[in-house]
């Protein structure tokens, strides 16, 4: 059963990961069409807001792929000495300290949006952006996180709990950067 | 403080707790134990204001143009290219590895993802013509550590970030240590190669009509890297700018070159995606650490701890680098710059020391990171490219790299003009 989720929560992430690629790509479009629009002298003006966006929703919204992918840097110095047991220990404990920091950075990233919702706060540039239209889903893609963590964590808790301890190595194991890159 | 968070900082990284979460939890510590005001109610606020940067994003695009190239076939013809103008030096294709790492460093901004392009390309070819396995895979790790000081280099944007100095000047200043670098292995190569013939495989000539032909499969990559270094200098793009510019240069490379397929495209966006977070988690948290540091008073706390080390300048520069040596055994390169960042960097510019040259010597140390065993993640990706033999090798083969690399370190001590002439100059 929790492996099933897992799986479901990875295809799930990727297609995440794809809207956040493609929006990037996109992105990277509308730099060059301003920059070219510079040199015969116009400008849609404001690309420098509109990429520093992208990339806070390309963030919030990417984090949980790479966690699914075991993208996030761990140092396994001592973790890869121990036997398959202590190393699922080592990693539902890193899952369970990480779980609480994420939900923390998506509790108090509420304020962040609560106040640009009750001033109606505008950014201070030429767009004059309402701040809710980006830092609505900014918050929605850490709760996001949030919540992937916290499931991921139960998976490989329930995983050691009935003794299936080498199952939850494939995904909240140390990374495996020289397979992905491939 | 410095303890606590020195002593913290390796005591949770060892429990393999993700690198970033470490960095918000030293934070949490830090406003607990040694702040007057609650700095966590700002956590939000960090995070937001970390994230949502115009200068950042060049991050992703840096990532996107390296996965299009690599994914695209673009590297196999670089290599077979370089293959037909370095080989005849002593030590034959060990060179052409070293030039197509170095050229890959100069379109992409990572280290990691040009030493696997260069691994999988190459290491066929060393059985079938004779090369000792152990300089020959410890040249691509070593060539590609090149990737993090060649610009754009994502790491020199993350460092520029997080010191708030210019990354323009950061990219000047590390051009000529980078083309030093490969030169520098290029030269040790030769010289063990000499003294050790039977090391370095058959010496290969070619045609000149052959060489000028192959040098059509080069230009695509040297007029990304004209256009992305040129529309920063020439004033009409700002880094990020520029990354979009490489973006869409890359594309047209491929689509040249017939590399272009869906699936190709989607893999080179899910990993953009994948890679940009790691890095960003990363970055948000030193960003929050480096906050909480500040508030709490490090600045402070960093004089009088000098003032009562009494080091003179030199000696706290000898310190920091006996420092890196030391911890990169043990952390890989992105982490081991921005743990360090937060205290080095305030610590070395008290001690009047540019915050750029700074920049590229500490650059150089954590490449060496990269090849320094039990951690060093260059090692493991061509180990991982590698059909047989064993890691030893390879950890051996980069041993005359990083003595090349300390050198260059010592190099940049003695004459900081090496790094700092460029940006002066252009100023």
């Amino acid at each position: 059963m929790e492996l099933k989720m897992i799986h479901k929560l990875r295809v799930i992430n990727k297609w995440v990961a794809l809207v956040v690629g493609a929006g990037l790509l996109l992105c990277a479009g509308f730099v060059l069409a301003d920059i070219i629009m510079r040199q015969i002298g116009t400008s849609f003006g404001g690309t420098e807001e509109i990429a520093g966006y992208a990339m806070a929703l390309a963030t919030s919204w990417g984090m949980s792929f790479t966690l699914l992918e075991l993208g996030h840097v761990r140092i396994d110095l001592l973790r890869s000495r121990a036997d398959s047991f202590k190393r699922a220990l080592f990693d539902v404990f890193s899952m369970i300290v990480m779980s609480g920091v994420i939900v923390t950075i998506a509790i108090k990233a509420w304020p962040v949006l609560e106040r640009s919702i009750m001033n109606g706060s505008r950014a201070n540039t030429p767009l004059e952006t309402p701040l809710v239209w980006v830092q609505l889903p900014w918050f929605a893609g850490w709760v996001w996180f949030a919540v992937m963590t916290t499931l991921t964590t139960l998976a490989a808790l329930s995983l050691l709990m009935k003794r299936r301890h080498s199952e939850t190595e494939n995904f909240v194991g140390a990374f495996a950067e020289q397979e992905t890159l491939q | 403080m410095i303890g606590y968070v020195s002593v913290g900082l390796l005591g949770l990284l060892s429990l393999s707790i993700p690198v970033g979460i470490v960095l918000f939890l030293l934070g949490f510590g830090i406003d607990t134990f040694f702040s007057n005001f609650p700095l966590t109610r700002g956590l939000g606020n960090m995070v937001w204001s970390s994230s949502n940067s115009a200068t950042l994003i060049a991050i992703p695009f840096f990532v996107l143009l390296g996965e299009i190239l690599v994914r695209s076939g673009v590297a196999t013809k670089t290599y077979a290219a370089l293959d037909r103008w370095v080989s005849w030096l002593p030590g034959g294709l060990v060179h052409a590895n070293i030039a197509t790492a170095t050229m890959f460093s100069a379109t992409s901004g990572s280290s990691v993802a040009t030493a696997a392009t260069v691994a999988t390309v190459a290491m066929p070819q060393a059985e079938k013509l004779g090369y000792d396995p152990k300089l020959f895979s410890g040249a691509i790790a070593a060539g590609g550590t090149l990737g993090i000081m060649i610009p754009p280099s994502i790491n020199l944007i993350v460092y520029g970030f997080l010191t708030q100095s210019s990354i323009p000047q950061l990219f000047l200043a590390g051009l000529i240590p980078g083309l030093a670098l490969a030169i520098g292995f290029m030269a040790i190569t030769v010289i063990i190669c000499l003294i050790r013939p039977d090391l370095g495989g058959t010496r290969r000539t070619f045609p000149f009509a052959k060489m000028l032909r192959a040098l059509i499969d080069l230009v695509p990559i040297l007029i990304l890297f004209g256009a992305i270094v040129g529309s920063i200098y020439g004033g009409w793009a700002t880094p990020t700018e520029a990354a979009a510019v490489g973006v869409a240069g890359s594309l047209v490379i491929a689509l040249v070159f017939g590399g272009v397929s869906l699936s190709m495209l989607t893999q080179s966006l899910t990993g953009t995606v994948k890679i940009t977070s790691m890095i960003m988690l990363i970055v948000i948290g030193a960003s929050f650490l480096n906050f909480t540091l500040a508030s709490a008073g490090l600045g402070r706390e960093l004089t009088e701890f000098m003032t009562g080390l009494g080091l003179t300048p030199l000696k706290t520069i000898l310190v920091v680098v006996v420092l890196y040596i030391v911890l990169g055994f043990f952390i890989e390169t992105l982490s081991l710059m921005v743990v360090t960042i937060p205290i080095i960097v305030p610590l070395v510019v008290a001690q009047g020391f540019d915050v750029v040259w700074f920049g590229i010597l500490m650059i150089v140390l954590i490449e060496m990171a990269l090849i320094t065993p039990p951690v060093g993640l260059n090692l493991y990706v061509v180990q991982g490219a590698r059909k047989s033999g064993s890691l030893n090798e390879v950890m051996l083969g980069a041993l005359p790299y990083c003595l090349t690399m300390l050198t260059m370190a010592f190099l940049l001590i003695a004459f900081p003009s090496i790094a700092l002439f460029l940006p002066n100059a252009l100023q």
